[in-house]
């Protein structure tokens, strides 16, 4: 399996996804990402687009469709999932740090065990991620001793720690106290200035506007609408993404 | 404030005392009024027998004493075969006894275990090597409990739905009849055998609740890593399973130290068989039976001890 590189890294036909209690979650999505850019997912809640985001790394399956990574088809039967997930970091909303190991020790423990790459050189590289995003004097520290925005930030040092080609963000502000939202956004800002290809799902309309390529507009789980995103907050052309626009900016 | 508080507490460590005086009181009572002669200067004595080693005889044969009494010669009945004995402190036969093998000839003078040791040392034998059999059983069991593959899955469940829906003495009198005699195993194999694969099933179910009590972002997140199942496993969710599991887990083992017991049913002698055999010697059932529940939880207090010192640590780290 060799990984070429192509201008588009991610690209999903027509995917779509039953839950099985019925729910459609996914209606014929389609979606293209090229490396660099920088998409941001909006809509309310529910509208499937956490659940998008999640069949680009396969941790959702999906029912219909085609969804290719890299040049790799993810949900085919033959697709080396684990090799694919190293290319692919995820961000969850709710951190998901391992509680029992050091800040370090959580950036260090993939590259170790998954890339099987020498200790000396991981510890180098995640010594620098954490003081890349700002936490260079909590390497020795548990989650538990950290708030939420440093976990947060642990959390995209140990996904950048796999060296991926590309970053999923899922609602990464979202379990925030406001006053930690900034300095995730922050990481994320000088993430996407050093030209990393980013899907984020998020409610910051402000972060969307100054930091994403492209933004797309989700709800009942259809694609509803996409632009560039001066267009998009500016003149939505469409009548549901303005009424969306309209109850956030109430708020 | 802090000192009506400090009062109430002592008035209940002095309830607490007090009911304990009275059961105990009671107890007492109650065995003055009844026609038994307590006897607990004769317990001892089944605890370390200062009676010393037997020395037994080889074959059937005849005995001669030297004249000065500390040598003891064996000679065969049918055949040539001689052995001597000294340095033993008491002769129980006399000169030209005939005798046959396996009597006792004489005892070497000094302390053994006696009998209720010997049967502690088999419980506590039998229980730790069961103990770690259980473990790995539980452990194998209780990640298929957990697994996607169904084949892994039904065949845990059917273990663990078998094994916690019969009784353990049944299951004992399977193993020793049934299984025991097809795979040719001693009592204390099928002892074993039967208290691993009854432990190991409920140790099973603690796993998999351990293992379900990690929270489910936590698998994802490893795999997003690019982690396998079993590196997820046995990286991120066995050591945070490990320290919900180990305090349901020692209550397992206690109970495996104690479901020990019904081993006795099988030509074992551990601790309660030993009791018997103690009580069908002495008639003093009352001083045998209170004196082996003494041992029991001297078993099962070291045990619960020692794992509430590996809790301290673990969570110290």
């Amino acid at each position: 399996m060799t990984d070429r590189k192509p201008q588009i890294l991610i690209e999903a036909r027509a995917v779509s996804k039953q839950f099985a209690n019925g729910t459609q979650a996914l209606k014929q999505v389609s979606l293209t990402v090229e490396r660099g850019e920088v998409l941001c997912i909006i809509g309310p809640s529910g509208s499937g687009k956490s659940t998008l985001l999640r069949t680009l790394n396969a941790l959702e399956e999906i029912s219909e469709g085609d969804i290719q990574v890299n040049g790799h088809s993810v949900h085919s039967s033959g697709a080396d999932l684990n090799r694919l997930r190293t290319q692919v970091g995820m961000v969850f909303q709710q951190f998901n740090l391992f509680p029992h190991m050091t800040a370090l020790e959580n950036v260090m423990l993939a590259p170790l065990k998954v890339l099987k790459q020498p200790e000396a050189e991981v510890r180098a590289r995640a010594e620098q991620l954490l003081a890349k995003v700002g936490l260079a004097e909590k390497a020795h520290s548990h989650p538990a001793q950290l708030s939420g925005g440093q976990q947060q930030r642990v959390a995209i040092a140990r996904a950048l720690a796999m060296q991926p080609s590309i970053m999923l963000f899922d609602e990464p502000t979202s379990a925030l106290d406001p006053e930690m939202v900034g300095e995730v956004l922050e990481v994320m800002r000088a993430l996407a200035q050093e030209g990393m290809t980013m899907c984020i799902v998020t409610h910051e309309m402000g972060f969307a506007r100054a930091v994403a390529h492209r933004v797309l507009f989700m709800d009942h789980g259809e694609m509803v609408y996409q632009d560039a995103p001066a267009a998009f907050f500016d003149a939505p052309r469409n009548e549901r993404l303005r009424t969306f626009l309209g109850q956030v900016l109430k708020n | 404030m802090k000192k009506p508080v400090d009062h109430m507490r002592w008035l209940w460590h002095g309830v607490y005392a007090l009911v304990i005086l009275a059961l105990g009181a009671s107890l007492y009572f109650a065995s003055k009024r009844i026609d038994y002669s307590w006897r607990w200067e004769r317990l001892p004595e089944y605890v370390i027998s200062t009676e010393g080693e037997e020395i037994r005889a080889p074959f059937d044969g005849f005995v001669e004493l030297s004249a000065d009494g500390k040598t003891l010669t064996m000679t065969e009945m049918k055949g040539a075969g001689r052995e001597s004995y000294s340095g033993f402190s008491k002769v129980l036969v006399g000169q030209g006894d005939l005798v046959f093998q396996n009597d006792v000839l004489a005892r070497k003078p000094g302390m053994r275990p006696g009998p209720l040791l010997v049967g502690l040392w088999l419980t506590l034998k039998i229980s730790a090597i069961s103990l770690v059999f259980a473990l790995a059983l539980g452990l194998i069991a209780g990640l298929g409990r957990v697994a996607s593959n169904p084949a892994a899955r039904n065949l845990a469940t059917t273990y663990v739905e078998i094994i916690r829906g019969t009784p353990l003495l049944v299951q004992i009198f399977i193993f020793y009849f049934f299984i025991g005699t097809v795979l040719q195993l001693s009592a204390f194999a099928a002892g074993v055998a039967a208290l691993s694969v009854f432990t190991g099933a409920y140790v099973a179910e603690i796993v998999r609740a351990g293992i379900e009590g990690v929270a489910r972002g936590q698998m994802e997140a490893a795999r997003s890593l690019g982690m396998n199942y079993p590196q997820a496993m046995r990286y991120v969710i066995m050591p945070q399973a490990l320290r919900r599991i180990l305090p349901p887990l020692t209550g397992q083992f206690i109970n495996l130290i104690k479901d020990s017991s019904l081993v006795s049913v099988m030509a074992l002698t551990d601790l309660t068989k030993a009791g018997r055999e103690v009580v069908s010697s002495t008639f003093s059932p009352f001083e045998v039976w209170f004196a082996v529940a003494a041992m029991y939880l001297l078993l099962t207090g070291s045990l619960s001890l020692l794992v509430r010192r590996l809790e301290k640590r673990l969570a110290h780290d």
